[in-house]
């Protein structure tokens, strides 16, 4: 019990920081913008095919450093030539955009890089466990993730906390149009702010890919996880964002780990259910199964009771 | 009788208070007119009467029924019709659309998807009249987002005015307007309140002597003096809070 | 009669007159299932313009509605086919509906609060709740192979027995007729009268008498139940569903229908409905790249053109009006026909690439893979398209100007 604890943990902190990645860029442009981006997961998988194509070439280190740029880049030429341009027409016409993005990017990254999953592979120099634990062997590349998220976290933290940029985009977080009014050149912020978030998204991506797999798919059931965390967190809230990625990673990480169901729930009980019955499915269920589901049904929840989010200040 | 008393009445946002102990009555049928600085707390009032904003303390009955904290639609449907400062119309829909959605309720339609209103003379008929009073017949069909500002508030104040609400409420009705448009929307606000109980806010002091008969003074959140034009012109204390001085009696 | 009301039955008419002629004029198999996929496509388009273009309310949910009422059709068949259950099956669609209708009473209760983004959210995490659940719970939904059923059960209606797809054609034409006419109604009672004010302006509203939230729900339930008859229609014409017909991808090719067809014009998610049909079985057959073209399309409509086609056909009605239309007929043929010489161009280099075999047939014409004159074509005819089309567009806009700027002709 205790090393599935353990590696649980390890792995929910893992899933959890990686996830806060893609959610931090993806708050401060909710925030600021008023917009969700629902492309912000396809940036992400951008990331992991733009690094698997120049890990071919010149390895894997030139692509954890280079692929995140060019994501970015592409990131600020959407801001400001798609975005910008729809923004007059308000926030639904945005969010119908960036979910055509999403769908766009897809295919394209099924145009060039074909339906397949790419072997997209973590460097050698990584490829070693880091430590044994009851038997059981966590791989230096997690580590090396793991490394990696904190250490964006700790950076992204300093700079809007310490530096005179971080200052302006709290500001603009806050409070969009008095900042604005402090005569802030606002768009280059909301571009620039764009590029990052979006470079980010690319970064998590490149160190995510040899984990959980390069394909065309992998957008798609992040993006709507990464859209509940947000939420969750609360409009205009790091620290949310954060909480709420620690909280759907090692929640999804226990559920799969902890190998209890309903029946576990029954047997307790001392109830027993006919096994053939038309609403079998549900005293068969396990915890397992119903993991996926979790974080939409507190999606649901937070948005009916508490909209503001969890450490939201705004509505 | 009174028809709208408020007895009170306090409204604070976080730790400012704006509306700090407000008792006043509206005799039905009169004009009155309530004057203040800026940042008095004069759309605050009109907020809380109108139902965007629940009062913190105190009283609001219209017609001996209490209406503070009450939905918007609640209290319009008791007879309670306001206008906007900035004009607030569907911008997307025809002004003849404007209109006859503002007399959508009043005319007994409700909720109902399954009667028709096209067909609907009586309903037809009432909404020209509206647009006939107002002026705007002309550009009935034109969508209310692209007609002039002061077509778009003559708009607003047709659709205040258009359910045959017993008491207006008008925000600085000719906010923005030029000189002779103002005059011309001061006779119109005449002509279509006549009969009714209007409150009014107002900066132009003209207007307000021109219209109303009664005039409140709203200082930091209290009313300082109530009576006619002639009282509020030779009252020391309003003088005082015009010239800028702070009064906190 | 009215002449306007003339003329408003005459477009009725001529609107059931063209839904039961087509089967005559295209009669073979494979057009009669466009046909029947068509007619799914229009009521469900049409029920989401209820919620976008009508009331406001973006969803990235509805395809909820859709597969909830077709799932429950498909169970209504299975108990006919079990002899538990005899009716005829024209009333399927109205199952469905029923079904729509009460989840959307059911989720509209709290959805609705809002619009804007907070709804678009709901309606996600509703939209993905439900189709996490329909694989937990394979019993009802038939997990990842879905649930089929068969419709020849029911008990004949008129001797038909409903065994061709021909006659299920004319069921389902018969459901779009009624289906389109009553959300057309719709629109023009006092609720969808106050859900289109709702949505440009709900503070107004609730000062007006209106409550938001309630003129909000009352047009949800009304898009959930006629997305429900459509999955009706789904259900007896392809007796098969699966869990992808209520996921998110199915929301978003209805979205993409309702906004290209153009959002907020009536007629718009007809429009949608039937290009996007018709593209998607003329060209899924020879191109896999379909998808990606469908892309390209979407972002540039919501880019250029936020009214969809419907929106495009009325930018001109102010030109039509003043008789200066055929100011534009000559800017828009310079404009255009280099435009399709670049389009035609660059899909021919995206097909190119993704050729199966070594030889492309294209337009009649046939490329090598390998040779060098089959890539350097396309791309010199793309290069002069494109350059053509841009140095074309100042004389498009001077000429949109003109004919939008001139007086009036004087009526007499």
């Amino acid at each position: 019990m205790p090393e599935i604890l353990v590696f649980a943990t390890l792995n929910g902190l893992v899933t959890g920081l990686l996830l806060f990645m893609l959610a931090s860029g993806l708050t401060v442009i909710f925030s600021m913008m008023g917009v969700l981006n629902f492309a912000h997961a396809s940036f992400y998988m951008l990331g992991a095919y733009f690094a698997y194509s120049i890990s071919l070439w010149f390895g894997y280190w030139t692509g954890l450093i280079v692929a995140p740029l060019l994501v970015g880049a592409l990131g600020a030429l959407v801001e400001r030539y798609g975005l910008r341009r729809v923004h007059q027409q308000g926030h639904v016409a945005e969010l119908v955009f960036t979910f055509g993005l999403a769908f766009l990017i897809e295919e394209a990254v099924q145009f060039f890089w074909g339906p397949e999953t790419r072997n997209y592979q973590a460097p050698e120099l990584l490829d070693f466990p880091l430590f044994t634990l009851f038997g059981q062997e966590f791989s230096a590349y997690r580590g090396f993730m793991l490394a990696i998220s904190m250490s964006i976290f700790l950076g992204l933290y300093h700079t809007l906390t310490r530096s005179r940029v971080g200052l302006v985009i709290q500001a603009a977080i806050t409070h969009p149009q008095m900042t604005a009014q402090l005569g802030h050149n606002v768009p280059l912020i909301f571009t620039m702010v764009f590029g990052v978030g979006t470079a980010l998204a690319g970064l998590a991506g490149v160190i995510a890919g040899p984990v959980l797999t390069t394909f065309p798919g992998m957008a798609l059931g992040l993006g709507s996880i990464v859209f509940v965390i947000v939420v969750i967190g609360g409009l205009g809230s790091l620290q949310g964002a954060l909480l709420a990625s620690l909280l759907i990673g090692l929640l999804q990480s226990y559920a799969i780990a902890a190998d209890v169901g309903v029946p576990d729930l029954l047997a307790m009980l001392g109830v027993e259910f006919p096994g053939d019955h038309p609403l079998d499915d549900l005293w068969t269920l396990h915890l397992a199964q119903v993991a996926p589901v979790l974080p939409f049904l507190l999606l649901v929840l937070v948005l009916v009771f508490r909209p503001k989010g969890l450490l939201g200040k705004r509505e | 009788m009174s028809i709208l008393s408020l007895r009170g009445l306090r409204k604070n946002f976080g730790a400012s208070e704006i509306i700090c102990g407000v008792d006043l009555d509206f005799e039905a049928g009169e004009k009155h007119a309530i004057i203040g600085p800026n940042g008095a707390g004069k759309s605050t009032l009109f907020h809380l009467v109108s139902g965007k904003c629940a009062p913190s303390a105190g009283e609001i009955r219209f017609r001996g029924r209490a209406i503070g904290g009450l939905p918007p639609y609640r209290i319009n449907r008791l007879g309670i019709a306001r206008s906007f400062q900035v004009s607030n119309i569907f911008p997307r829909l025809s002004v003849y659309e404007n209109i006859r959605c503002a007399l959508f309720w009043t005319s007994g339609c409700g909720y109902s998807f399954w009667r028709l209103v096209d067909g609907q003379g009586a309903l037809h008929d009432r909404t020209e009249q509206v647009l006939e009073r107002i002026g705007l017949a002309g550009k009935a069909q034109v969508p209310a987002g692209a007609i002039a500002y002061s077509e778009q508030r003559a708009l607003e104040l047709g659709m205040a005015v258009a359910g045959d609400a017993e008491l207006v409420l008008l925000d600085e009705p000719v906010a923005g307007m030029s000189r002779s448009e103002a005059e011309n929307a001061v006779e119109l606000i005449r002509k279509v309140t006549a009969g009714k109980t209007l409150v009014l806010v107002e900066h132009d002091m003209n207007i307000v002597f021109d219209l109303a008969e009664r005039i409140s003074v709203l200082v930091y959140g209290k009313i300082i003096a109530s009576g006619t034009a002639e009282q509020i012109r030779a009252d020391s204390r309003v003088r005082e809070a015009y010239l800028g001085e702070a009064c906190h009696a | 009669m009215s002449k306007t009301l003339k003329a408003k039955a005459g477009l009725w008419g001529g609107y059931l007159a063209v839904l039961l002629l087509l089967p005559q004029c295209f009669d073979s198999l494979l057009a009669i299932s466009i046909l029947n996929q068509m007619t799914i496509a229009i009521i469900f388009a049409l029920s989401y313009n209820m919620l976008l273009g009508q009331g406001g309310m973006l969803s990235f949910g509805h395809a909820v509605y859709f597969g909830l009422g077709g799932f429950l059709a498909v169970h209504a068949l299975l108990l006919m086919e079990r002899g538990s259950a005899s009716f005829p099956i024209v009333f399927i669609p109205l199952l469905g509906g029923l079904t729509g209708l009460l989840a959307g009473v059911f989720v509209g209760s709290f959805s609705t609060r809002k619009a804007g983004t907070t709804f678009a959210m709901i309606s996600l995490g509703i939209g993905e709740l439900v189709a996490a659940s329909s694989l937990i719970l394979a019993r009802f939904f038939g997990g990842e192979a879905g649930i089929s059923g068969d419709r020849t059960f029911g008990p004949p209606l008129f001797g038909i027995e409903f065994l061709r797809d021909v006659e299920i054609y004319y069921l389902g034409a018969g459901w779009t007729f009624l289906a389109t006419l009553c959300m057309y109604l719709f629109t023009r009672t006092p609720a969808g009268r106050m859900a289109n004010a709702v949505r440009d302006n709900p503070e107004r509203a609730e000062f007006i008498g209106y409550s938001a939230r309630w003129v909000r729900f009352i047009s949800f339930c009304a898009a959930g139940a006629f997305a429900g008859i459509a999955g009706g229609l789904f259900a007896l014409n392809y007796e098969f569903l699966t869990d992808e017909n209520l996921n998110l991808a199915t929301s978003g090719r209805v979205l993409l229908m309702a906004y290209i067809g153009g959002l907020g014009f009536f007629i718009g998610p007809i429009i949608g409905a039937v290009l996007l049909t018709l593209m998607n079985f003329l060209l899924s057959n020879y191109t896999e790249l379909w998808l990606l073209y469908l892309g390209i399309v979407f972002v540039l409509t919501v880019l250029f053109l936020p009214r969809g086609c419907a929106g495009f056909v009325m930018m001109h009605e102010s030109a039509w009006r003043r008789g200066t239309l055929h100011l534009l007929a000559l800017p828009y043929l310079l404009t255009g026909l280099p435009a399709l010489l670049f389009v035609l161009a660059a899909v021919c280099l995206a097909e190119l690439s993704h050729a199966t075999g070594p030889t492309l047939h294209y337009l009649g014409l046939s490329l090598a893979r390998d040779s060098a004159l089959a890539w350097a074509g396309p791309a010199l005819l793309a290069a002069v398209g494109w350059i053509l089309t841009a140095r074309s567009l100042p004389r498009l806009r001077e000429a949109w100007e003109r004919a939008n700027a001139a007086e009036p002709e004087r009526r007499t």
